[in-house]
């Protein structure tokens, strides 16, 4: 919320905005949430949070502008911030660590892995969900954006507040942890992979 | 775009700048608009094997996560008590 404050809106234009431009995102915005937390508690007090906090901070809204972006970015922040903090759970993997170890720009695309094509259409909703839900939260996050809700590198990089750069070496480890898991439910699954051959 | 069709004989088995082409792929599987894009991506994977392949694998996976992922549904009372509390702010 470090947008310059433009305007202020009254009353009714504020309705308006909060009615036509903010809720419509109400699903994304819970299954983000949901994704983030596994947990249907803290992924409400997320989104009920992130409204509360875009109602308050309105005037810094530009009309027009991608609400959703700046929606997913409030709780994006609010998720960092707020419930990270006060989580008792450890999460899988510290946030710290993926960001020191994994944060070099410098990633190379030409690593493969032996996993069909056909086994990936094959996969049930259920396998894709757990792959994705075991990756650590900040590669689970890149792939939630793009993939599941469609936004582009730039919209990303402000949303996460990294450089086009990150978000796109970032996204490519991500889907290369994806496909390793993917890989090992095709095995499970009786899909030969290059390795068996 | 789909040069499935095409002979794989005809495509080369290595590539040359696998780092460098598998990037652009997917960049543009990503929906970036990039100076040639179409252009370079129907050449690359009309000629090249590993490109061809790793753009299918690619677009499978962007198309399984984007079809096939478990959605929740938002619970009910959520938007009422998020305008409530509203209510309580103005």
């Amino acid at each position: 919320m470090s947008e310059v404050q433009r305007k202020k809106y009254s009353d009714q234009e504020k309705n308006n905005i909060f009615d036509n431009e903010f809720m419509p995102h109400i699903d994304s915005m819970y299954n983000f949430g949901y994704r983030l937390t596994f947990d249907e508690d803290d992924a409400k007090d997320l989104v009920q949070d992130t409204y509360l906090k875009a109602y308050r901070f309105i005037n810094s809204f530009e009309q027009g502008t991608n609400a959703k972006a700046w929606l997913f970015r409030i709780l994006k922040n609010s998720f960092i911030n707020d419930y990270r903090k006060k989580s008792k759970q450890p999460a899988k993997v510290d946030y710290q660590e993926v960001e020191t170890y994994y944060n070099s720009d410098d990633v190379d695309y030409g690593i493969t892995t032996d996993l069909r094509v056909d086994a990936v259409k094959d996969m049930l909703g259920d396998e894709i969900s757990n792959a994705l839900n075991s990756l650590a939260v900040d590669f689970r996050t890149v792939i939630i954006l793009c993939d599941l809700e469609g936004f582009t590198y730039e919209e990303m990089a402000k949303i996460l507040d990294i450089p086009i750069g990150t978000v796109r070496s970032r996204l490519h480890r991500a889907r290369n942890l994806l496909k390793e898991k993917l890989r090992s439910y095709a095995q499970n699954m009786g899909y030969k992979t290059d390795e068996d051959e | 775009m789909d040069k499935k069709s095409t002979a794989s004989e005809e495509r080369k088995l290595t590539c040359k700048d696998v780092s460098k082409c598998f990037e652009l792929l997917e960049s543009i599987l990503d929906g970036e608009n990039l100076p040639n894009s179409k252009e370079i991506m129907d050449e690359k994977l009309a000629k090249c094997a590993p490109c061809f392949e790793h753009y299918h694998l690619e677009q499978a996976i962007r198309e399984v996560l984007k079809t096939k992922c478990t959605k929740q549904n938002t619970p009910a009372e959520l938007v009422a008590n998020i305008r409530e509390k509203i209510q309580e702010i103005k």
